[in-house]
């Protein structure tokens, strides 16, 4: 590929005001791209904790009747394993990555609220920190990531740790939820003129819907762990049965939230691969308006399948054959999608890069938890593998064969998009058919152990149940699976300084983001583009192939490097992007500060300090949210467009 | 809030209209709104469970007209403060209407007599809670009725969701007063309407709330 | 959701009510608590169901005019209905759907 060396200089007003502090231009920063950074960074070094408890919990599984973790430490491992990779990880990291590219595609300057965004960045990593502090006070959340009742109840788990989990989540929560209405805002009221709805690229659909299902599914888990939290601080016994609670309310109300939530951590990166399959099989997505509106169709139907999660608990016939239809239906839509997208390859000119490599991975990865989900779907065969390591390995072959495999195939397309770099693309490739050996090392086996009856969530069994040598095998997996994730952090760090330079549109890709420089400027477009077809790339270099109904390109890309000229630069100054401010970061330090204090507020720990402490906390916490509040007011008054009008 | 939206700025005439012709932070407001309602849903209906199986419970044991809320809530109290918010409504939509007459005595008129009125229910709600208290209805899963004591959650689900809601009226009075300040600061802003327009949307959700909790919670 | 893409600079245009108006809908209102509260106090003498049933009507008719006339949605853009109206039904769906599964009706739910 023909690249042009010269550096790129891109003049960014917000930057450029900063002076000699280059931290604040992060830590004060309201550039989505920049935040976008900070939740992909964070979200990794929270895969990486997560993994390292799954390899820990794997040493132990590795041999029967091992001792290398007590009861206690393991159920803490599991707990963490699970809330680290679902709401640390594959959320965010979503997150991460529709934040620096959904405004790009659909040819905006910015998210809709930028202070918000940055909100909602401190906050999930006040929350993630909040509940990676249990670790050092006194004992991890160990009742599960799904926090059963009432194993959660204090008596039974007297740590604090089920509580750090409440509010930990909590905190993530609120940043969920006011990142999906900047999503939702961005995406219905900032697109370009003539990106219409029916324009926008799959992955900019794909993050609509997700952030409705997040804004309509967490309201119900924020309420079962409120409740929870008064069961636990005030003996309120919501959930404790003991008291005239009960215990399966609040398995609906979680599983209400649980279920969408699945269709939150796979939906984006389903967006990904619909992105990333036409540009590498060099033909337009097959059945666009079909994989639109099929997810769409799975964001409703999630949430009326909630109590497939329960089949075990023992509802009645009417609802169990309720529930198991409905959860088989989504099957339909699903299923469009995986057509839709072999479709797309199908007599396609494929490229086998990484990132297709990666995305096909998905697919085929996929198909097989699909599957294993439709068995699991049918409430006779859910009964005799519910609690089984079947379940196991079902939801690992969604979520790490599903999400975090098209995660990869995102990340090896983006990062030239993000860095100005290539990843090292033949390294790529041997850790790709690692990571999809080990990958299949670890999880097949836990079908077979599954349905010979080995229990999950135990921490440890007896030899000669028939399970030793897969637990062996599945724990070697486990290192290899480690060993190619190590593999990409040293592609990563050896791109970012020795890698390939990336032009704009290294892929030949399609759609607005690669028309524009290698990291894009804080301000992103110098012009606000018109738009006239779902492929405004593409058009661009094949005028021959434009339009809607036409193949998109089948002769070699031309190279262009598109810079902006110094002259424009230049002008870029006159466009005006919001200030760096604190406030967002001190809010979400005052929410995390006064979590933390309501945490001790009625806990029995040294007596009456640790409640004037705790007291302490949360007033500190009120006077930072109160100075944020004043502090961002003013930059709200400072950055307004109603008065640049008029300066 | 929005930087992008130059493109279509309009001479100070709804310049945050966007590609759907809607305002940025209305749009953000109105699927914050569709949120809480799920919020509310979720309190409301977990109440509503443990009712229906308290009622049962009493009703095996006869003991039925310990569940009727006249007696045990008191219907005078909970009227008045649903008449408070109700009128705080219109107080509200009447000092929307001044703002786009630019009508400025009337507004503050009208947006004072809202936070009056939404501070009235706040202390109602704060007797309301303290007298119960003092009958016998604790945050905990049994409350005493008149000597005896009765197991149920009524008084667990009651303050919590009532208390949610009291919490959102708290809220919504603390941004009445700063959306009131802030207009008599920059009297000439052109954000006042969309600031009053906001608060006002989500002073009448809370509105809608109560009137779900009157129905659901009170009487029945 | 395709309709939504038009461009349309018009779509927030709002009906404009004269403050008459306004009164006389929070006078209706008024009325129709006054006339929940009555038929509460009466409820032993016209029969639970149809108790329920008026009740049911009369809140239902408040809850619609406080969104309709005070927050503007009758007339507003469709967008903002559509963001309302959807996590409204959800939410309707979620509250029978676990009154249903709760009611231990044998058959449906234990």
């Amino acid at each position: 590929m023909a690249i042009a060396e010269q550096k790129l200089t891109s003049v960014s007003p917000a930057t450029a005001s900063s002076g000699s502090f280059p931290w604040r231009t992060w830590l004060a920063t309201v550039d989505h791209k920049k935040i976008g950074i900070i939740y992909i960074v964070s979200a990794f070094v929270f895969f990486l904790l997560g993994g390292i408890e799954a390899m820990l919990m794997r040493v132990q599984l590795g041999t029967p009747n091992n001792t290398f973790l007590s009861a206690d430490v393991y159920n803490q491992l599991f707990t963490m394993h699970a809330t680290t990779m679902i709401f640390l990880m594959v959320m965010p990291m979503n997150v991460g990555i529709g934040n620096y590219v959904v405004p790009l595609m659909i040819g905006a300057r910015d998210m809709a609220f930028p202070r918000l965004n940055a909100l909602s960045i401190w906050l999930f990593l006040g929350g993630g920190l909040l509940l990676y502090l249990s670790f050092l006070t006194g004992g991890a959340p160990n009742g599960g990531w799904f926090a059963y009742a009432p194993l959660t109840q204090v008596q039974y788990s007297p740590t604090a740790g089920m509580d750090y989990w409440i509010l930990g989540l909590g905190l993530t929560g609120i940043a969920s939820i006011a990142g999906a209405l900047n999503f939702i805002v961005t995406v219905l009221n900032m697109r370009a003129p003539g990106m219409s709805i029916n324009r926008m690229p799959l992955f900019v659909w794909m993050n609509l819907v997700v952030s409705f299902i997040i804004i309509f599914a967490f309201p119900t888990f924020t309420v079962g762990s409120i409740q929870l939290l008064f069961d636990r601080q005030f003996g309120a016994a919501f959930f404790n049965p003991a008291q005239g609670g009960d215990a399966v309310l609040w398995q609906h109300l979680f599983w209400f939230f649980g279920h969408p939530e699945v269709y939150i951590l796979i939906l984006p990166v389903m967006g990904m691969i619909s992105e990333i399959l036409p540009v590498f099989s060099r033909k337009p997505i097959f059945g666009y308006s079909f994989v639109a509106f099929s997810g769409v169709g799975i964001g409703f139907l999630g949430f009326i399948v909630w109590a497939h999660h329960m089949f075990g608990v023992g509802m009645g016939p009417m609802a169990n054959a309720f529930f198991a239809a409905a959860s088989m239906v989504i099957a339909i839509p699903t299923g469009v999608k995986i057509f839709n997208w072999i479709a797309t390859m199908w007599a396609g000119d494929v490229r086998l890069t990484t990132a297709m490599l990666y995305a096909i991975g998905f697919i085929s990865m996929f198909i097989i938890g699909g599957i294993s989900g439709i068995t699991l779907a049918s409430p006779p065969i859910d009964l005799q593998q519910t609690d089984t390591y079947y379940v196991v390995a079902h939801l690992h072959y969604v979520l790490f064969g599903g999400s975090i495999l098209g995660l990869f195939a995102g990340a090896f397309y983006w990062f030239p998009k993000m860095t100005g770099r290539l990843l090292n693309e033949r390294i790529g490739k041997i850790q790709f058919w690692l990571m999809m050996i080990s990958f299949n090392i670890t999880f097949f086996p836990m079908h077979i152990v599954g349905t010979e009856g080995m229990p999950r969530r135990i921490y440890t069994y007896e030899a000669g149940m028939g399970w030793d040598m897969w637990n062996l095998i599945e724990t070697i997996g486990t290192f290899l699976l480690a060993f190619s994730v190590l593999i990409f952090i040293y592609n990563v760090l050896s791109s970012l300084r020795n890698g390939e330079v990336a032009s704009n549109d290294p892929w030949d890709a399609a759609t607005l983001e690669w028309t524009m420089p290698s990291p894009p400027p804080s301000y992103n477009f110098l012009h606000i583009p018109v738009v006239n077809s779902r492929r405004p790339l593409w058009d661009a270099k094949y005028p021959h192939a434009a339009g809607d109904d036409h193949h998109g390109p089948s002769s070699a890309p031309s190279q262009v490097r598109y810079e902006y000229t110094d002259e424009e630069t230049e002008g870029a100054k006159d466009i005006h992007m919001p200030s760096l401010t604190f406030s967002p970061m001190i809010f979400s330090g005052g929410l995390t500060v006064a979590s933390l204090g309501f945490i001790y507020i009625n806990k029995d720990i040294l007596g009456l300090p640790t409640r004037v402490a705790a007291l302490g906390f949360i007033l500190i916490g009120i006077v930072m949210v109160s100075i944020a509040i004043r502090g961002w007011i003013l930059d709200s008054r400072k950055d307004s467009p109603y008065l640049s009008q008029h300066h | 809030m929005s930087a992008t939206s130059h493109a279509h700025d309009e001479a100070g005439q709804a310049p945050l209209v966007g590609s759907l012709g809607v305002d940025s932070r209305k749009l953000g407001l109105w699927a914050f709104i569709g949120s809480e309602t799920l919020f509310f849903t979720a309190l409301i209906t977990t109440h509503l469970i443990f009712y229906a199986r308290t009622k049962a419970d009493l009703a095996a044991k006869g003991m039925l007209e310990h569940m009727d809320p006249k007696l045990y809530l008191g219907i005078d109290l909970t009227t008045i403060l649903a008449a408070i918010l109700l009128a705080s409504s219109l107080t509200m939509v009447l000092a929307l209407a001044a703002t786009k007459s630019k009508e400025w005595p009337k507004f503050r008129f009208w947006l004072l007599a809202t936070i009056v009125l939404g501070s009235a229910f706040v202390l109602g709600q704060v007797y309301e809670f303290t007298h119960l208290y003092h009958e016998g209805l604790k945050l905990a899963p049994q409350y005493v009725y008149e000597g005896e004591t009765v197991k149920s959650l009524f008084g667990v689900t009651f303050f919590v969701m009532t208390g949610f809601h009291g919490l959102h009226v708290t809220l919504g009075v603390v941004w009445l007063i700063a959306v009131y300040f802030k207009v008599r600061r920059f009297a000439a802003s052109p954000e006042n309407p969309m600031d009053v327009e906001l608060v006002g949307l989500y002073w009448h959700f809370v509105d809608l709330v109560w009137v779900a909790i009157f129905t659901l919670v009170y009487l029945i | 959701m395709a309709e939504h893409a038009t461009h349309d600079q018009h779509a927030e245009a709002h009906e404009s009510h004269s403050t008459r108006f306004y009164w006389m809908i929070g006078a209706i209102l008024a009325v129709i608590t006054a006339v929940e509260v009555a038929i509460f106090l009466v409820k032993d003498t016209i029969g639970h169901e149809l108790f329920l049933a008026i009740l049911f009507i009369l809140s239902i008719a408040k809850g619609a005019g406080v969104v309709m006339y005070f927050m503007h949605l009758r007339g507003d853009a469709r967008i903002f209905q559509l963001v309302f109206i959807v996590p409204f039904l959800l939410a309707v769906t979620l509250c029978l759907g676990f009154l249903t599964i709760f009611s231990h009706h044998v058959g449906i739910a234990g």
